[in-house]
């Protein structure tokens, strides 16, 4: 389990301090969804970096983030709200670099690459470099690129946002089958209450700055029926617009 | 599209040979071969270069100087351009030098450098001089632009600083080091050239030109431009054939890393 524990946080801006975390605490449960949903600006993106180690913290605790060997270096596969795909290298070139350190066999490591860019329906375009996918299959490029990499935790930053809504719901389908052949932990934050209906096991309402939880919602409706327009998921939407969004 | 192209094509091949036919007119009605020659009996005197052995021996002096001085503008720009690129201080310092350089004119670097050196480094040194900051500006460019969230995306993914470098950093500033390699040495021809005029090092296209301009060899002055523009063409085409050898990889790399 991944424990967040009092953590602060703040950024020194010329109007002086901006306090983005206060003594926040959260658990992530291991081989589950955790989404964090909250409105733009809270915070919601240093979390992930602070989890990431990419930038650092004031006070508090991140503990249970998987190493990878030895090192202190986080081992976890981080979803971008851009693809961030290398312009310059094929879709396999991208998903066999991440795998380079880990899987010294190349033949092994090609295999792997393979693997997951069918997983995402992308083989016929393995060859091909970025500037030559449309926005939605570089989003799929990096989700196979994501999961091929050996980690035991993803990070998402709003993935999605950036596709038009069939797309989007495509893809997050797409995601949530890979994910239950490829079970890990998972955080994901997001602003939209159907993305994380649709992804997670369990949602955290955040406030915004300094972020704190308002209230949680567990999910606990099968995966295999989530889609938008399930009769579950829409009661759990109306409850959180009820208890979250007359307040806002 | 294709059929624009072909069209300007011609335009273009059109106009050479206006502008061929207007000299061939002019060199006719002045009437004076030491004023305005006609554009064959320079092609002539170009072509008679190839039978001489001194012509040879000019040209490859100057080229040996140019490539030398490429060289040097290649190794320090690398260098120094990424230094100032990772350091800002070693940039603040780099910059009043640059603009101190940029600003001076090319004469003056010459004669200075003719007081200091002896004769067939003058042009060398020059060349350096102008081209260097060609180069370096451009890498700085490169440096400012490269893609951050890159570089993000590769340390959460786990790369090593060398992997870093080798799989986004260079490839990233490859477009820049080609664009400020190919100005540094456009440069280059044009100022080891214009030095060696000045300095007269024993051979030399541009001590040729000089020895042909005292006595009043006009065609002979103008075949050795004709030979400078050639030289500084095949370079364009050198970097042109680097550009598209570039792209074809890009696309033909289909084979594993």
């Amino acid at each position: 389990m991944i424990t967040i524990d009092r953590l602060s946080k703040s950024y020194r801006t010329v109007q002086g301090p901006l306090e983005v975390f206060n003594e926040f605490s959260l658990d992530l449960e291991e081989g589950r969804i955790t989404a964090i949903l909250g409105p733009s600006g809270c915070g919601k993106t240093t979390l992930l970096h602070m989890i990431a180690q990419m930038e650092g913290y004031d006070s508090g605790a991140i503990t249970g983030v998987p190493r990878s060997g030895t090192t202190s270096v986080a081992s976890l596969s981080y979803l971008f709200q851009e693809p961030r795909l290398l312009p310059w290298m094929t879709v396999f070139e991208n998903v066999d670099l991440v795998l380079q350190n880990h899987l010294p066999d190349r033949h092994e490591r090609h295999e792997r690459a393979d693997q997951f860019i069918e997983l995402v329906g992308l083989s016929g375009y393995a060859h091909l470099t970025p500037k030559e996918l449309s926005g939605g299959m570089k989003q799929r490029a990096a989700i196979a690129r994501a999961f091929a990499y050996p980690s035991q935790l993803i990070l998402m930053d709003e993935p999605f946002q950036s596709l038009d809504a069939d797309l989007r719901f495509q893809l997050i389908a797409a995601y949530g089958l890979l994910w239950q052949h490829n079970p890990r932990t998972t955080l994901l934050v997001t602003h939209d209450i159907q993305e994380a209906l649709l992804l997670s096991d369990t949602i955290h309402v955040l406030s915004s700055r300094p972020a704190s939880i308002r209230g949680s919602i567990a999910v606990p409706v099968d995966r295999g029926s989530r889609r938008v327009g399930n009769r579950d998921l829409w009661e759990l939407e109306m409850n959180y617009y009820d208890k979250f969004s007359a307040r806002g | 599209m294709k059929h624009s192209t072909w069209r300007n094509s011609l335009i273009s091949l059109i106009t050479v040979v206006i502008l061929l036919v207007i000299w061939q007119i002019a060199s006719v009605i002045m009437d004076a071969q030491i004023i305005l020659p006609r554009p064959l009996v320079v092609l002539q005197e170009f072509f008679s270069f190839f039978a001489s052995p001194d012509s040879w021996l000019a040209i490859g002096a100057t080229v040996l100087r140019s490539l030398r001085s490429f060289a040097i503008i290649m190794a320090a720009g690398l260098v120094l351009g990424i230094a100032a690129g990772q350091n800002t201080a070693f940039g603040a310092v780099m910059k009043p030098i640059l603009s101190v350089i940029r600003a001076t004119p090319v004469l003056a670097i010459i004669l200075l450098a003719f007081l200091w050196f002896k004769t067939g480094t003058v042009p060398v040194f020059s060349a350096f001089l102008m081209g260097f900051p060609v180069l370096y500006q451009n890498l700085i460019m490169g440096l400012s632009k490269r893609d951050t969230k890159l570089l993000e995306m590769g340390r959460a993914y786990g790369l090593d600083g060398r992997q870093l470098l080798r799989y986004i950093t260079i490839p990233s500033l490859l477009p820049f080091i080609l664009a400020g390699a190919r100005g540094a040495l456009g440069m280059t021809w044009k100022v080891v050239i214009a030095a060696e005029v000045l300095t007269v090092p024993r051979y030399g296209v541009g001590s040729s030109m000089q020895y042909a301009q005292m006595n009043l060899e006009t065609a002979t002055v103008m075949g050795w431009t004709i030979t400078a523009i050639v030289l500084t063409a095949c370079g364009d085409l050198l970097f042109d054939a680097i550009d598209a050898a570039l792209g074809m990889g890009m696309r033909s790399r289909r084979s594993r890393l």
